[in-house]
């Protein structure tokens, strides 16, 4: 037996009405260690975690911590055995303040009393070790992602842990953020906690771990050391198909001669975006770069009239237009798939074929309501056009998976057949097959003569799919790119702000 | 297999049987119950089922609008409120000063349009304020209604100037207390509100839209539905409908009532749309399994006047019942079922 | 040494957690200046008006402990008066019907209060019905089963329940080297003790329990709390088993106070309650509120019908007139601050933070 190891799970099973969640999943974590744990979605990685924090309850197998075997019944007895968990959201109460935060449920008490003092002071030390420098008794929702992330590690770390869960820490945080947050983990890593480190991104893992542990469907596929496997290995690991079929996608050609579609004259929200000028032809392929908050979806936001454009003016086509409301950009044929799918797309408790009339609906008008032939025609059309995963177009679409919903919301913008479809961030959070598919339709609807603009975190897919890249950073439009010769070194330079000619 | 699951997952199914269980008692204990006859002087029809569905007709008109702000997932708490102000005003308008116009009797001071057309459009503002607070100021539901559940009292007792007057005014009683096609008036009126919202809601788009807003308001608005305005038609409509309400109510006894005109009405207007299957969190909701609702909150009192229990103490009865559809409607209750029925339906196909 | 406390001094008054709370009072402070120049001349600066605003006001204050604690957790209880009206024709019909001895009759209808809250607390914790239902529920309930006593108002006929609402304490100056009662005579009774007893307990469990703290969490975000291994269930039992505690002791203030049972009494009551506990600061989406908030919420409530009795020319009714303008007035400012600046997160935080 490894005197190092911290935690064993061994053939770990859980049974969902009708799946098999996880099926024989073995695991271990060693002192000292960032263990990545990696799968698509639905692959069982958080049921993994889950069963780890007592969530959800195992039908075999089993959890040995530090040589003794362990059943946790909920995340608090997880906790008190010394596995905590930071959760992908942000899981702290921000109408509290920091040091409570940090201590509530088993805050120093004196004399039967709460002892704020003593609150407020080990707070401080705390942050202070992770060099955050706040105020501690200000509510946390006075600060930003990164700070809360913090604290909600700080709280994780100081109930002496010895297996600390990070999942999706670095999701809504910036780079600057992610490297605080790194030197972090490599602080706790060196005093000894096991760390399980949950992330979409691959750069990450290879920066940070030193095992990788990657689930496919609810079964184990392989455990890899970090310096012993290649990225491509990985990902063809992870998703089990042939890599050519994923990276098989050709780029929609460059109209040189297509008429103007959308020109953006010094666009601008004041503090959130300002002056931004772009112009974008029919059939083109239009990228929007930059970090979390440099301006690229409260840029797509403006243009939709989801927030109102304070300066500059818009035309569409070559006709200047006032969008104010979401409904005005719709009727000059604009669509716009948002980048938090579950706050403003989908509307869980309706059918998929709902769903998909809703904004054809909103065009046409309260008045002229479509008939139940026409919308099932409709759902079925594109049911089998975007190859959604269902029984029948009657399912909730908060049934569906990720990808699909997804898809649902694609398919919502598609019937309304735009000129110009917004999509920022589709790819985000839905498993590499799916996202390959969002990809292929994105630059089929291209070819057929749509203008897309495309927003995304991910470089590679950026590069790959665009005519032209816009680079975004601090609320300004940093640089431009053309999509066929630019590498994800350009895109880094201009974001870090380093000088490049316009190649466009 | 599956049109006979579909029935009976069906809510309005479960409302409808109740209500026929319900019936049943009731003629079993009173063999005349569903006896209906014809009156010959005074053209109407009279019976239990008659004045069951006269009597719901204040609730069934308000909970039509109750059942959209529910699927909003809101609630309104001033329709009672605005049940008195309607009566309060309308009978302003037919008395104006009682000081000078002491004794009740079969004359108007204002033309009699006036006494219909002001209140609702007073109800209709008042609706028109919860619906601005919740649709452009984002106030909850609950505490937004609340404003005018305190204050719509006030305001209808300062119309009055505290005092409670009556009317002999004949064609303000017709509206509570005459009879068209030898059935009660307010049934008459009962029917032309639910045909025309009905119509209103499921001939357009206009419930698809409730719905949508109700379940997700921030991606409803990104679809291109202005929320705000949806929010603001519902609340509207539900002031103008208690306003319907609030005539029908101070016809029938032909006075106002600042302080007791439609009591606890806001509670059975909820009673009724959640016995109608409309889920309180919002989302999809049912009109017509509204009116059963309805119907069956106005069968149980009838029977339990017929048991010699007081009025008040119905209360008591209409908290069992709801005490059982809402623990029926429960999502834990719901899962707990379905788990059992999976295991049944296991243990069945391993017999088989 | 003296800018930090300075610093101390903004920080505190900056803190948005506080804002609400200092509004009630500054709010409740100018109606009380306005008063005092209008009606300064016909006593409505004596001490006796004062002490009248709590003797005639202690039951709603009473029940508005237990309204803020469940407000805070984000729930809310229509029930109050009901039970607080159910109890009141316990100890009635107790009392004087039935002759059993008033201290039974009060502890049996604490119990009957708690186990109606818990019953409640039951609905809303285990079955996910919302608050709002499950307490119309009860309310009924409660109604019902005081209209099944007895429908007349029943008077309270017993020696110590008049020796308990007969107790007065006197406010006293020296005069001459002797104590005298001030003139005009001005007291407390039985209920102002209870009422501010109440507001101590609330305030000590709120701030200085840890049972305090998860009930704030809870309201700042339910699945937080349950992912911080706080146990929210036991909590929100606990919180809508003292609010029937609240409520049923509210119930015997009240039958001190009118020393009658009556089924309709208390009618509308819960919304004074909600309201005093609104205008005190309390967050109706929970997660914000203090006692001592909630406390000047039932003066401010209390104060605005005393103007209009020494007004004298206006209808009592323009008392529920302001009263929802004084809910309409802090809600607006809750939305202020809950959505304005001082509360406002960096765009990119939302996400993170909001409820599925």
């Amino acid at each position: 037996m490894d005197r190092d190891v911290i935690l064993t799970m061994r053939g770990i099973e859980i049974q969902f009405p009708g799946v098999k969640a996880l099926d024989g999943v073995d695991f271990t974590l060693r002192r000292g260690e960032v263990h990545a744990l990696l799968g698509e979605n639905g692959a069982g990685k958080s049921t993994l975690i889950k069963c780890l924090t007592g969530v959800n309850k195992m039908d075999a197998g089993k959890i040995e911590l530090e040589g003794k075997e362990i059943r946790p019944t909920d995340p608090k007895n997880a906790m008190d055995m010394g596995i905590s968990t930071v959760f992908q959201e942000i899981n702290l109460c921000d109408n509290l303040s920091v040091a409570e935060n940090i201590f509530i449920g088993r805050q120093p008490m004196k004399r039967g009393q709460i002892d704020w003092k003593e609150i407020n002071r080990r707070s401080n030390e705390l942050l202070e070790r992770f060099h955050v420098h706040i105020d501690v008794t200000r509510p946390l929702s006075q600060f930003s992602t990164a700070i809360q992330q913090m604290v909600s590690i700080a709280r994780a770390v100081d109930v002496d842990a010895k297996v600390l869960i990070l999942d999706e820490p670095t999701s809504s945080l910036d780079s600057d953020e992610v490297k605080k947050l790194f030197d972090v983990m490599r602080d706790l890593k060196a005093q000894g906690i096991g760390i399980i480190f949950i992330t979409h991104f691959l750069d990450q893992v290879f920066e940070m771990s030193d095992r990788m542990t990657v689930l496919r469907n609810g079964k184990l596929v392989g455990i890899y050391n970090a310096n012993e496997i290649t990225k491509l290995e990985l990902v063809s690991s992870m998703i089990g198909k042939d890599l050519d079929q994923i990276f098989d996608l050709k780029r929609a050609a460059q109209k040189e001669d297509a008429a103007m579609m959308l020109e953006a004259n010094h666009i601008g929200v004041p503090g959130k975006v300002e002056d931004i000028s772009f112009g974008q032809k029919k059939g083109e392929l239009l990228g929007f770069a930059g970090l979390l908050g440099s301006g690229r979806t409260e840029t797509a936001e403006m243009i939709f009239g989801v927030t109102k454009m304070a300066n500059g003016d818009l035309k569409i086509a070559g006709i200047p237009v006032k969008i104010g409301e979401p409904m005005d950009a719709i009727n000059h044929k604009i669509a716009f798939c948002p980048e938090d799918r579950k706050r403003d797309g989908i509307i869980g408790d309706l059918t998929i074929r709902e769903n998909i009339a809703l904004a054809l609906q909103a065009r046409r008008g309260m008045m002229k309501p479509m008939s139940r032939k026409e919308q099932d025609e409709l759902a079925d059309k594109y049911i089998k056009l975007l190859a959604i995963a269902t029984p029948d177009a009657e399912k909730k679409i908060k049934e569906l998976s990720g990808g699909n919903q997804q898809k649902v919301i694609l398919a919502r913008w598609m019937a309304t057949d735009p000129d110009l479809l917004i999509l920022d961030e589709p790819t985000r959070g839905i498993d590499v097959g799916a996202k390959a598919e969002i990809q292929r339709l994105m630059l089929q609807m291209c070819e057929e003569g749509m203008s897309i603009i495309f927003i995304s975190s991910e470089l590679d897919e950026i590069i790959r799919c665009s005519n032209r890249i816009i680079v975004m950073r601090d609320g300004k439009k940093a640089g431009e790119l053309n999509g066929e010769n630019c590498t994800q070194a350009d895109i880094m330079r201009i974001i870090a702000g380093e000088k490049v000619g316009e190649t466009a | 297999m599956k049109s006979k699951e579909s029935i009976f997952k069906n809510k309005l199914t479960w409302a409808v049987i109740a209500e026929l269980l319900i019936l049943a008692v009731a003629g079993i204990l009173e063999p005349g119950f569903f006896s209906i006859e014809y009156n010959q002087t005074t053209g109407m029809l009279y019976g239990s089922l008659i004045d069951i569905i006269n009597r719901s007709a204040e609730i069934t008109i308000i909970a039509m609008g109750m059942t959209m702000v529910i699927a909003l997932g809101g609630t309104d708490i001033s329709v009672g409120a605005l049940v008195a102000v309607a009566g309060a005003f309308a009978l302003k308008f037919l008395r104006w000063d009682v000081t000078l116009y002491p004794t009740p009797g079969d004359y108007t001071v204002y033309p009699f349009i006036l006494v219909i057309v002001v209140p609702l459009i007073i109800c209709t503002l008042m609706g028109l304020f919860n619906g601005v607070l919740i649709g452009k100021f984002k106030l909850q539901p609950i505490i937004a209604t609340l404003i005018l559940m305190v204050a719509g009292r006030g305001i209808a007792q300062i119309a009055t100037n505290g005092k409670q007057f009556t009317t002999g005014y004949t064609p303000y009683r017709f509206i509570g207390q005459g009879s068209l096609f030898a059935l009660p008036f307010p049934i008459i009126i009962t029917i032309v509100v639910c045909v025309c919202v009905m119509i209103f809601v499921r001939k357009t788009a206009f419930g698809t839209f409730v719905e949508s807003v109700g379940v997700n308001p921030n991606a409803s608005r990104v679809t291109g539905l202005k929320s705000d305005r949806i929010i603001m038609i519902v609340y509207t409509l539900t002031g103008f409908l208690s306003g319907i309400a609030g005539l029908i109510y101070s016809s029938r006894i032909s006075s106002c009532d600042s302080n007791n005109a439609g009591v606890n009405y806001e509670m059975d207007a909820i009673l009724a749309v959640v016995l109608g299957g409309t889920s309180m969190t919002g989302g999809k909701f049912s009109l017509t399994g509204t009116i059963v609702g309805s119907i069956i909150i106005r069968t149980i009192t009838t029977l339990v006047y017929y048991f010699g229990i007081t009025s008040e103490s119905i209360m008591a009865f209409k908290a069992a019942i709801i005490l059982v559809v809402i623990v029926i409607q429960s999502e834990p209750f719901g899962k707990w079922m379905a788990t059992r029925n999976a295991r049944k339906q296991k243990a069945g196909e391993l017999r088989g | 040494m003296a800018k930090k406390k300075s610093n101390k001094l903004i920080n505190f008054v900056t803190n948005p957690k506080y804002i609400m709370v200092l509004a009630t009072i500054g709010i409740f402070l100018a109606i009380y200046l306005f008063g005092a120049i209008l009606y300064g001349d016909k006593g409505f600066t004596k001490l006796r008006t004062f002490a009248m605003l709590f003797v005639d006001n202690a039951y709603i204050g009473i029940s508005a402990v237990g309204m803020t604690m469940v407000l805070i957790t984000g729930g809310i209880d229509l029930s109050v008066a009901a039970v607080a009206s159910l109890t009141g024709m316990f100890i009635a019909y107790g009392t004087t019907v039935l002759n059993i001895h008033p201290v039974i009759c009060m502890v049996f209808s604490i119990l009957v209060g708690i186990l109606l809250g818990l019953g409640m607390g039951a609905l809303v914790t285990y079955l996910k019905i919302p608050p709002f239902v499950a307490t119309l529920t009860g309310m009924f309930l409660a109604r019902g089963v005081c209209s099944l006593i007895s429908r007349d108002s029943i008077s309270i006929d017993n020696e110590l329940i008049d020796k308990m609402a007969g107790w007065k304490m006197y406010f006293m100056t020296l005069k001459n080297g002797e104590w005298v009662k001030i003139k005009p005579v001005a007291y407390i009774n039985l209920n102002v003790v209870m009422f501010i007893v109440m507001i101590l307990i609330g305030t000590y469990i709120l701030q200085k329990t840890r049972f305090g703290r998860n009930v704030y969490a809870i309201g700042g975000n339910e699945q937080s709390a349950r992912l911080m291994g706080l146990p929210v269930d036991k909590t929100k039992m606990m919180v809508y088993a003292f609010n029937g505690f609240c409520s049923a002791l509210a119930g015997i203030a009240y039958s001190l106070y009118v020393k009658s049972g009556w089924n309709l009494a208390l009618q509308g009551g819960e919304l004074d309650v909600i309201s005093a506990a609104v205008i005190g600061g309390v967050l109706l989406s929970g997660g914000v509120g203090y006692m001592v908030g909630t406390f000047f919420g039932v003066l401010l409530k209390a104060v605005i019908p005393c103007l209009i009795t020494f007004n004298g020319t206006l209808s009592s009714w323009w008392g529920k007139i302001i009263t929802g303008l004084l809910v309409l007035l802090f809600v607006a400012l809750q939305q202020i601050v809950m959505h304005g600046n001082l509360f406002k997160k960096k765009k990119k935080t939302a996400p993170a933070t909001k409820k599925e």
